[in-house]
């Protein structure tokens, strides 16, 4: 089991007094903190328009900050918009090489798509086509990776034959992931051979169920890149608290406070009739855990790593045995918690219940298409 | 924390029924054609629309909704409403302005057993090959022209209708006030289309939303349904956030 950090940046009205600059500075701070603790790695959304939920919209800015202050924790994109209005392929591609290489290779590739009208409306891009917008960059991105000089026209984009440079540090390229908020996602991306990047929080019976269609689905990939990542990735709250009860008190506004954030935005679905988002998504499954009144959360839900370092031992054994490989944690919504409290929950983590983890695989599974084909029980 | 309405919920009444009861039982209209245009509206004036129990939606939205029922257990009508899109806490919701029905049983039913602010008229909605329209005219005058362009079939299953929140004038535990009252109809959907929203006319303060102006088409659905309207479960005080001033029955 890896442990990740999970940033959405929300910034709590009112925008003022420099609040977005210190919400920047405060998560870079934990990035540091984790990095020490041993964190595998941290994760930055692509999100635009969503008010005080997420204001981070240029996320391998903030990445490559992570990666100038921080040694070994690897920086993950999750995701990249694989939509043309959003992020032009080439630029996509060439921007995540860059942060490679002034990571030293520390770079995780998420893709996605964007699930709401907020998002989608506001770039003017159409919700019935970014599902194939998405295929297409998951198969053109690495082959700019790792061919010297690439053409491409297809249904997206097209382009004669250019060097998309520079390349990735990372050989062939980074690992890439597939952000899994609807059921039936997690499918695309073992088809893909991509790592499944969990964005909802569900129950533990939900996810040992993708996880089962993910393994068995993978085994027959045929890869997007240049190999097969076969990870799944999960993604939780942490408030870890010596009491348990203060832990689940505290953790419960944060969670309450982040679903009824993610309530107040337009899924496509609720606005836009389209087979191409079939499930409300995310924001859907974030509301269930808004059901309380942030602040006033007095039980934790099923699998949210709340409470104390007891508790989230065996929360988090739960979802290892679910065949989780990796959680990736969002510390905190609209400055809920304070910054203090949040760096002691974390070093608490790191010091209690990290060590219950063995963390048995390489800290990347970069490796050879035949190699990794094989490891997951394909030709 | 996301932004409340600040309307004063007696500036929302004009057109708000008084409910003399609650205990609504449930009714399904058959074979009803409906039309959804929903637009982005300007934000400058969202929290305006709204009571301080709702959010405006990001960005803010307004539904324009026609019905025609041309048989049925209230006769046959053409209801045409106008809402502003939000949400009750976490919950999707619609909140109707004015509502223009045509005259019968129909009309008074809507008003009197499930909230809507109705105003007795004659909304046409109009079925064409490249086109569907409802149209509300107040004298010579058109003060609603919305259409889907073009439409293109698509599943039964793709479309979600949110409920609305309708503003009433209730007497419950010995006081007369308004409240919010849910109404989440079903729709069992048997046929859909999806087009380009348009609207030609809208006369905000015809709607009792004067400040209420479309900047931006999303889309517009006409889908032919089976509607059950419910039940009341749930109410709300117009005055306190939906996640600490809703009550069920």
């Amino acid at each position: 089991m890896k442990f990740g950090i999970f940033y959405e940046i929300s910034v709590p009205r009112p925008w003022e007094n420099d609040i977005e600059h210190t919400v920047y500075h405060r998560c870079l701070e934990q990035v540091r903190l984790a990095d020490e603790m041993g964190f595998h790695s941290v994760w930055a959304v692509e999100h635009h328009f969503l008010e005080e939920y997420s204001h981070c919209s240029a996320p391998e800015l903030f990445l490559t900050a992570c990666a100038m202050q921080t040694k070994q924790i690897r920086v993950g994109h999750g995701i990249v918009v694989c939509v043309p209005q959003f992020n032009h392929p080439i630029r996509a591609a060439e921007r995540a090489a860059v942060l490679d290489i002034l990571s030293d290779g520390r770079l995780e590739f998420g893709t996605g798509r964007s699930a709401t009208w907020t998002e989608l409306g506001g770039m003017d891009a159409n919700p019935d086509e970014t599902k194939e917008t998405w295929d297409e960059y998951t198969r053109t991105i690495p082959q700019m990776w790792t061919n010297e000089r690439y053409g491409y026209k297809g249904r997206a984009f097209r382009m004669p034959t250019r060097a998309v440079l520079p390349k990735p540090y990372q050989k062939p390229h980074p690992p890439m992931w597939v952000a899994v908020s609807s059921p039936g996602t997690e499918i695309d991306a073992a088809e893909r051979g991509m790592g499944s990047l969990g964005l909802t929080f569900g129950g533990f019976a939900e996810q040992e169920e993708k996880v089962k269609r993910y393994r068995s689905t993978i085994r027959n990939c045929e890869p997007a890149g240049a190999f097969v990542n076969e990870r799944v990735a999960t993604v939780n709250f942490l408030y870890c608290h010596p009491d348990n009860e203060t832990g689940i008190k505290t953790g419960s506004r944060l969670t309450g406070s982040f679903g009824y954030l993610a309530a107040q935005l337009l899924p496509v679905r609720e606005v836009h009739p389209t087979r191409s988002y079939p499930n409300p998504g995310l924001l859907a499954a974030t509301r269930q855990q808004a059901a309380q009144n942030p602040g006033e959360g007095v039980s934790a839900p099923e699998g949210v790593c709340i409470g104390n370092p007891d508790r989230l031992v065996e929360e988090i054994k739960k979802w290892e045995s679910c065949g989780v490989d990796q959680i990736n944690f969002l510390l905190n919504a609209l400055e809920t918690i304070p910054q203090e409290e949040v760096l002691e929950s974390l070093r608490l983590f790191g010091e209690e219940v990290m060590p219950h983890f063995r963390d048995d695989q390489p800290a990347t599974t970069s490796q050879p298409r035949e190699t990794a084909a094989a490891a997951a029980g394909g030709d | 924390m996301p932004i409340n309405g600040n309307a004063d919920p007696g500036q929302l009444t004009q057109y708000a029924p008084s409910m003399a009861s609650l205990d609504t039982e449930a009714l399904t209209l058959p074979d009803v054609k409906v039309l959804q245009v929903i637009y982005e509206i300007d934000d400058s004036v969202m929290a305006e629309l709204l009571p301080p129990a709702l959010h405006p939606t990001i960005p803010p939205t307004m539904h324009v909704i026609g019905l025609r029922a041309d048989d049925g257990p209230l006769g046959a009508f053409t209801l045409a409403i106008v809402r502003v899109g939000c949400r009750a806490a976490v919950r999707p919701r619609g909140l109707p302005t004015r509502a223009v029905c045509t005259a019968g049983d129909a009309a008074s039913a809507l008003e009197q057993r499930w909230g809507f602010p109705i105003t007795i008229g004659e909304p046409v909605l109009r079925e064409r090959y490249d086109r569907q329209s409802i149209e509300v005219n107040d004298g010579n005058v058109a003060v609603l022209s919305a259409q889907l362009v073009d439409p293109v079939p698509i599943g039964n299953g793709d479309l979600l209708y949110t409920a609305g929140m309708h503003i009433a004038t209730v007497e419950r535990e010995g006081e007369t006030k308004p409240w919010l009252v849910q109404v989440d109809p079903e729709f069992e959907v048997s046929r859909a289309d999806r087009g380009q929203a348009q609207i030609d006319a809208f006369d905000s303060v015809f709607w009792d939303a004067p400040d209420l102006r479309p900047v931006y088409p999303i889309v517009a659905s006409y889908t032919t349904a089976n509607i059950t309207l419910p039940r009341i479960r749930y109410i709300c005080d117009p005055l306190q956030p939906a996640i600490s001033g809703t009550v069920a029955l």
